[in-house]
């Protein structure tokens, strides 16, 4: 089952995707978890996580983006004008960050080059940088809006007890993945950072009610599974986006075994629930906008260094490897402050810069990762 | 860091060089022609405003006495706020805190310090950040992060929504420093009813803050004075848009930098309105003799800048247009969007106006003002969206008869390096030739400036612009 995730995980269009398809629903893409999956659910499309994998060339996303943007949201433009993405009925793109934020842009003009590359569905959704009464209306609003045109758009309708559903059935999601993560992070792991991430990979490519299944099969044997962890160093993953497994293979082959991250293609993606009571779309922008994870929601480093200090503790890591992409200011500098701050209180990190996109630089990362297992052992 | 850049603080170090230049302001004209070949990092720069007659000399002394400001407030009991250059300043003089503008600090050591500010903007990766982390924040937050710069008591920013790159120097530097932080946050979307009852909500959260930490009540009476005194000063600035029209343009180069420089340190002051009403008056002076601003007999092409200027050693980019006979007719950072300026007539709510009946009136025009200065009103949203950056450009260019458009930035820029190749397409498709160069506008390590003026020379001439 895991090697089935695998494969999910490491292509954009994959068997389940087809069938989907096949049987004329529809899909759309979203590029950040800023963006509620349970309202596309709610509304029988299947909600796909937007990702940049297995791109040879950054030919289009080089012409819209200039030169100093993040690979991430260049390599799925590039994927889009590729036609990669032909699959997607919709697109909603937030402003997650400025780098994926002109995405919204760059698509639409890469669509007056490269015809048939912009789905008809093309929303653009902002997401407030706080917490506040003000700003969870503002989003709830946003999110209401993006509902309607949903509706509008493809004629169908999402009443309250349909979205109520799609809560219940991603929380249950939720859990299962946040019982995998406590197997992970046991002393007696019995999978690796690498199997656990395509698990939680295909969850954003996949119908949830198939995912749900599969996952609860998984977790249910994977206690019966034998560990892997068996003496090796153990390691958390911090910091920009990654949904690369050869990233973390390789990060496993230096002989550490990947038992927790703070990632938002991981652990930020599940890691706290919806409210199932009251108004679901106020419980769905208390439970998006309140997710701190993300160095985007300014002035909320405490919060985020008790999360990572949390899970830390929990997974007993040996040591914190604090990632970047090139040009994200917002991990980036703040992986420096996280570094401070753990190096302090005894927890080894490394902090390294790397790029998005087909793993090309694995001599030097293998390297600095060898040298940091050194360090710790 | 070398150890003899740790020796002396670097808000005391260009204060030093700023007040003794704003008293050689009042020395005889041989004083000062002697002095400055005693100054040769500085001279340069110095006579870039010197030259200008009183409005430079008035700009001078108001730098000198801002900086002195931010130095002394501690000692005088007076709580100092770090704060962003779209951060509007009359709600923190109201309160009767002295705003530390990051960006303007940055200015002044990219313009008066010898090496300019590399140390520092090198002293931030060092801690963290991306090397290619905006510069215009990092050139001078590296002093305050090192411990060379006074230690201010809170931190405000208002760029997200609209730039994370400054928001984030802003919010690094509360996590780093352990200092109070606030951030006004911006929707996508500038006018409507939503996102001003957005604004105002935050702007109140921001007052209970600034009280909260201050420990001080916003009075009255000193907000009444000194909404007075903003009122004037957007008429003047309003005025001085309204010269940059007439061809030849009137308006010199430099006016652009003094604009927003004293604005962003002063706005709501009276030295402000001060050095704005000298502008106005020698502006109108050229224009009743129908010459140009420039120090050039013609005026040979008219560019604007549709984001930053550049501000590497002595401030040459103003007098490189000068002697080419070229205006400069302003960058993004000088347009306010009150009502009555030329460009936001019957731009109904996009612009803000000032009320001044009531406290809540009061208050909620300084939402609406500080939700439209510099880059929190043209990027906060798409860039093709109504009302944003590339309708402000067209609407400018068409107004001010842009021969061309440039765009200068730092390479820190995430959020308009992201559309400006849309945007400069968009702009040669509608007829105007545009200039985009990739260079940082803080540090010359990226492209010289000598490399600057080679492209800006050879795009005037390759386009016809200039013959």
């Amino acid at each position: 089952m895991i090697d089935a995730m695998k494969d999910i995980a490491q292509t954009i269009s994959n068997s389940h995707v087809k069938r989907w398809k096949d049987q004329g629903k529809k899909i759309i893409g979203y590029p950040c978890t800023f963006v509620p999956d349970e309202i596309i659910h709610a509304a029988g499309m299947l909600p796909f996580r937007l990702r940049g994998i297995n791109t040879t060339t950054l030919s289009i996303g080089d012409t819209y983006f200039g030169p100093v943007i993040c690979s991430f949201p260049k390599c799925i433009l590039q994927l889009a004008g590729q036609g990669d993405y032909s699959f997607l009925d919709g697109v909603v793109i937030v402003n997650g960050c400025d780098s994926m934020r002109r995405l919204d842009e760059c698509w639409r003009k890469a669509g007056e080059d490269y015809a048939g590359t912009v789905p008809g569905f093309f929303h653009y959704m902002g997401v407030p940088h706080k917490v506040a009464d003000y700003s969870l209306a503002w989003y709830a609003d946003e999110l209401r809006a993006f509902m309607e045109r949903l509706e509008e758009h493809f004629g169908v309708a999402v009443p309250a007890s349909s979205l109520r559903k799609s809560i219940k059935l991603y929380n249950q999601g939720r859990r299962l993945l946040i019982d995998l993560d406590s197997l992970r992070s046991s002393p007696d792991s019995p999978l690796t950072g690498e199997d656990a991430a395509a698990i939680v990979l295909a969850g954003f490519a996949m119908p949830r009610e198939d995912y749900t299944g599969t996952l609860k099969k998984i977790v249910k044997g994977l206690k019966k599974t034998t560990p892997v962890t068996n003496g090796r160093k153990r390691l958390m993953v911090v910091g920009s986006t990654s949904d690369d497994l050869d990233f973390i293979k390789l990060i496993e082959s230096s002989g550490g075994v990947v038992v927790s991250d703070t990632m938002c293609f991981g652990s930020r993606s599940y890691h706290d629930l919806v409210d199932e009571e009251g108004d679901p779309i106020e419980a769905l922008a208390s439970r998006y906008l309140s997710h701190k994870f993300c160095p985007r929601m300014f002035g909320y480093y405490r919060e985020r260094l008790e999360f990572i200090q949390e899970r830390a503790r929990m997974a007993r890591v040996d040591g914190v490897i604090l990632q970047n992409i090139r040009f994200c200011d917002l991990h980036g500098s703040e992986n420096g402050i996280f570094e401070r701050d753990l190096e302090a209180q005894g927890i080894p990190c490394m902090r390294m810069e790397r790029e998005y996109g087909p793993l090309v630089e694995t001599g030097r990362i293998k390297m600095r990762i060898d040298a940091f297992m050194e360090r710790i052992s | 860091m070398k150890r003899e850049t740790r020796e002396y603080n670097y808000d005391w170090d260009i204060w030093t060089i700023l007040e003794n230049a704003a008293m050689v302001c009042d020395g005889t004209p041989k004083e000062y022609r002697s002095l400055l070949s005693l100054i040769p990092h500085f001279g340069t720069a110095l006579d870039a405003f010197m030259k200008q007659g009183e409005p430079g000399v008035l700009f001078i002394k108001l730098l000198a006495k801002y900086i002195r400001r931010c130095l002394t407030a501690g000692g005088e009991g007076k709580k100092t706020v770090l704060t962003s250059f779209s951060m509007a300043t009359p709600i923190l003089y109201a309160l009767d805190i002295v705003p530390i503008c990051l960006e303007a600090f940055t200015i002044f050591g990219t313009v008066v310090l010898k090496r300019g500010t590399s140390e520092f903007l090198d002293y931030c990766c060092e801690l963290g950040f991306t090397e290619t982390s905006c510069s215009s924040q990092r050139g001078a937050l590296g002093a305050f992060l090192s411990g060379l710069a006074t230690r201010p008591d809170m931190i405000v920013c208002n760029s997200p929504g609209w730039c994370d790159s400054n928001a984030n120097s802003y919010s690094f530097a509360s996590a780093y420093l352990d200092i109070p932080f606030y951030q006004l946050n911006y929707p996508s979307e500038v006018s409507g009813k939503r996102s001003a009852t957005y604004h105002r909500q935050d702007y109140r959260n921001l007052i209970a803050f600034l009280e909260g930490h201050s420990g001080n009540r916003l009075d009255l009476d000193m907000l009444r004075d000194i909404i007075d005194e903003t009122i004037r000063q957007d008429e003047l600035i309003n005025d001085l848009c309204d010269l940059q029209m007439l061809v030849p343009n009137p308006v010199p180069n430099i006016y652009d930098l003094m604009i927003y420089g004293a604005k962003s340190c002063m706005n709501g002051r009276p030295e402000l309105t001060e050095v704005l009403e000298s502008m106005v008056r020698h502006a109108k002076a050229n224009a009743a003799n129908g010459a140009s601003g420039n120090s050039t007999e013609y005026e040979k092409a008219r560019g604007l800048f549709c984001y930053i200027d550049h501000y590497t050693t002595d401030a040459r980019l103003w007098d490189w247009l000068d002697r080419n006979g070229i205006s400069h007719l302003g960058s993004i950072l000088c347009r306010y969007w009150q009502a009555d300026a030329s460009y936001a007539v019957g731009r109904g709510d996009e612009a803000y106006r000032v009320e001044k009946g009531s406290l809540d009136g009061m208050i909620d025009s300084l939402a609406d003002m500080t939700a439209r200065m510099p880059m929190v009103k043209q990027i906060r949203g798409p860039y093709d969206a109504p009302q944003m950056w590339l309708e402000d450009n067209l609407n400018l260019a068409r107004l001010l008869k842009a021969d061309f458009v440039v765009y200068f930035s730092t390479v820190g820029c995430r959020n308009t390096w992201g559309a400006v190749k849309l945007l400069v397409r968009d702009l040669e498709k509608k007829g105007f030739p545009s200039l985009l160069l990739f260079l940082d506008s803080f540090d010359d390590r990226v492209m010289s400036w000598e490399a600057v003026t080679d492209k800006m020379s050879e795009f005037i001439h390759v386009r016809g612009i200039v013959s």
